[in-house]
């Protein structure tokens, strides 16, 4: 028997940081210049403003360009950044900074606009704490999926490969490595995070993992 | 009725919240808060106390409440304090600041502050820890008003003071000020078991309605908010006109009117004025207003409108998206942090603007259904009073770890 996975979550509390930025060269250099857990926030925690109801919205820089500075390629292209393939925030912060680089070269023009409204840097302070809900094989898991929070959710597939440094979410890896089903924890891996909302991806995990069952079934009848 | 209690908000935001805000609170374990502030009722402070003192206790927190006693000369300097700090002009002499430390000193030797973490709310009681710093404990400041623009003499005399204390929470960035001390966010709340947004039977709510006079012939617009001039109430009226020329629809304006307040009547009638003898326009006046009769117009409207020009983080919103109803709201103070455009609601800018909203909100059923089910939807995930529970847990953990960004609770 594999090990056990024990259900965590976590919780954030938001900081003011009081710095704000009215142009692409400020935003550029609070993107420079900011704690990791900055730009985690406005990145990674975005998919958090909206658990349940589907947005495009997986980052507030993104917003900002687009609804206050109206630079709508810009903030296309800082959408477009797969979040999944980042596990550091050192990597996510060179990007951004090299998507915002590249269109001064483009469009010089771009930087000399004023926002009427900042950007508002936040920070965050993240909590990390156990629950009372384990899975012992993948049939627990799957029973449990439904009554794990969002939070929950959130936690093991999206914030967790940044404690771990690995492009690859909590579930998937303990399918992996501790019940040694590579298929399906290949399947739960490729799932698109920037397309579902938290409730989303935990019901396309669940219709995954039925499909496995279904799949066992019939190769059991055969 | 009883109070409800934390299970009972099982029901409303799901058993897997409350269990971990138990979690939480198991990991906070008996520490203690002092919430301190200026009125045991009336007023959004207090009513949000009247609530959140009891649930914390239901975790497990020690919290208790004290209440600052002065007299009238003392509300008088925190009143004109008040509009000063969220903006107003005005000159104060030496003697008032004298006076407003002089009831400050006096209750922060009244009040006992042994508890692990004292909330001071607003500027009332925010000298209070001048007397009050051996350290033993944290002190946070919790600041509900607008202070984005504060009166520089004002802000002068108080700024010191509020750097005293270890941290400061604002309801939002728009609304703080800088400062040397850390600040947090804690987004104001509703409560959605207390009578102005708890469930209603369909028939109180026809019961209500027919005692104002208002028939259910047609949709109903509302907008839900005092007689002052930046909820532009006449503003309200001319987008009702304009729409009105392309779908049939009544208006319903609600607002309650402080005692002694001139400007309301004023206002008033230019709202009555703007209406004319349009018989679809109904303008109610209360003094107060009962809060399930707010809650049956809300629940009997079609659309609610919020058309300020300058707020505060204007509250109505969340009660109108916890209804499920479609809001149309002024891009000002904190509705956009309520209503994402498009979304869970709509934006304005103007009179054209709310009225091009009503007209296509009355006329796409389907999208004004769905953005009033994202907006419920919002409220729950961030509005709601047992967000601002696992706030203040969070806030208990992190002071004690104030230089770590992630805290992993064993």
């Amino acid at each position: 028997m594999g090990k056990v996975f024990q259900f965590l979550s976590s919780a954030s509390l938001e900081k003011l940081t009081g710095q704000k930025a009215y142009s692409l060269e400020d935003l550029l250099n609070l993107i420079k210049t900011c704690p990791d857990s900055s730009i985690f926030y406005h990145t990674f925690s975005a998919f958090l403003k909206m658990l349940e109801v589907h947005l495009p919205y997986n980052s507030d820089i993104a917003i900002w360009v687009s609804e206050k500075l109206n630079e709508k390629a810009l903030a296309e292209r800082l959408m477009a950044i797969d979040l999944s393939e980042y596990s550091t925030i050192k990597g996510l912060r060179m990007r951004l900074i090299e998507i915002i680089e590249n269109y001064r070269g483009q469009k010089p023009d771009a930087f000399q606009k004023i926002a009427n409204e900042p950007f508002y840097l936040y920070d965050i302070i993240r909590v990390v704490y156990l629950t009372d809900k384990f899975a012992y094989d993948l049939e627990s898991f799957r029973e449990l999926l439904p009554t794990i929070s969002v939070y929950s959710m959130y936690y093991h597939y999206i914030e967790s490969r940044l404690h771990t440094q690995l492009q690859s979410d909590d579930f998937s890896t303990w399918i992996e490595e501790s019940l040694n089903i590579p298929d399906l924890a290949k399947r739960i891996r490729k799932i698109d995070i920037n397309v579902y909302t938290l409730k989303g991806l935990r019901s396309r995990i669940i219709q995954l993992i039925d499909e496995y069952f279904k799949e066992m079934g019939q190769k059991g009848q055969a | 009725m009883t109070a409800p209690t934390l299970f009972d908000y099982k029901e409303v935001v799901g058993p897997e919240i409350i269990g971990e805000l138990m979690i939480l609170a198991s990991h906070v374990g008996s520490r203690s808060i002092k919430m301190v502030n200026s009125t045991a009722v009336g007023g959004g402070v207090a009513e949000m106390l009247h609530r959140i003192v009891p649930l914390l206790n239901d975790m497990g927190v020690q919290v208790k409440w004290d209440v600052i006693k002065a007299d009238d000369e003392f509300f008088e300097i925190t009143k004109t304090f008040h509009n000063a700090l969220q903006g107003q002009e005005g000159y104060f002499e030496e003697d008032i600041f004298k006076s407003y430390l002089a009831y400050n000193e006096k209750n922060s030797h009244e009040i006992d502050f042994d508890e692990d973490l004292i909330v001071v709310h607003d500027p009332q009681p925010a000298a209070l820890i001048h007397w009050n710093q051996d350290g033993k404990n944290r002190w946070v400041w919790r600041c509900h008003i607008d202070m984005s623009h504060p009166n520089p003499q004002l802000w002068g005399f108080l700024k010191p003071y509020v750097e005293q204390y270890d941290a400061a929470i604002f309801s939002s960035a728009l609304f703080s000020p800088e400062l040397a001390i850390p600040q947090y966010r804690f987004y104001p709340a509703i409560d959605p078991l207390d009578d102005k947004n708890r469930e209603l039977d369909s028939s109180y709510v026809d019961r209500v309605l027919v005692k104002y006079g208002i028939p259910r012939d047609k949709p109903i617009v509302t907008q839900i908010s005092r007689y002052d001039p930046w909820k532009d109430p006449v503003g309200v009226v001319q987008a009702f006109k304009l729409a009105k020329k392309y779908v049939d629809c009544r208006l319903l304006l609600v607002g309650d009117k402080a005692a002694d307040d001139p400007e309301a009547e004023k206002i008033l009638e230019r709202v009555k004025a703007e209406a004319g003898d349009d018989p679809d326009i109904h303008i109610l006046l209360f003094s107060p207003s009962v809060a399930t009769e707010i809650n049956a117009f809300q629940r009997a409207s079609d659309i609610i409108l919020q058309k300020s020009l300058r707020e505060g983080f204007a509250l109505t919103v969340s009660e109108a998206l916890w209804k499920a109803r479609p809001v149309i709201g002024g891009a000002v103070g904190g509705i956009p942090a309520q209503i994402i455009d498009g979304y869970t609601g709509l934006l304005v800018h103007s009179v054209e603007g709310a009225s091009l909203g009503i007209r296509t909100l009355l006329t796409q059923p389907d999208l004004a259904k769905r953005l009033g089910e994202n907006g419920y939807q919002r409220v729950k995930d961030e509005f709601l009073i047992t967000k601002n529970l696992k706030r203040y847990l969070l806030l208990l953990l992190a002071l004690d770890r104030p230089r770590e960004h992630t805290i992993f609770l064993k």
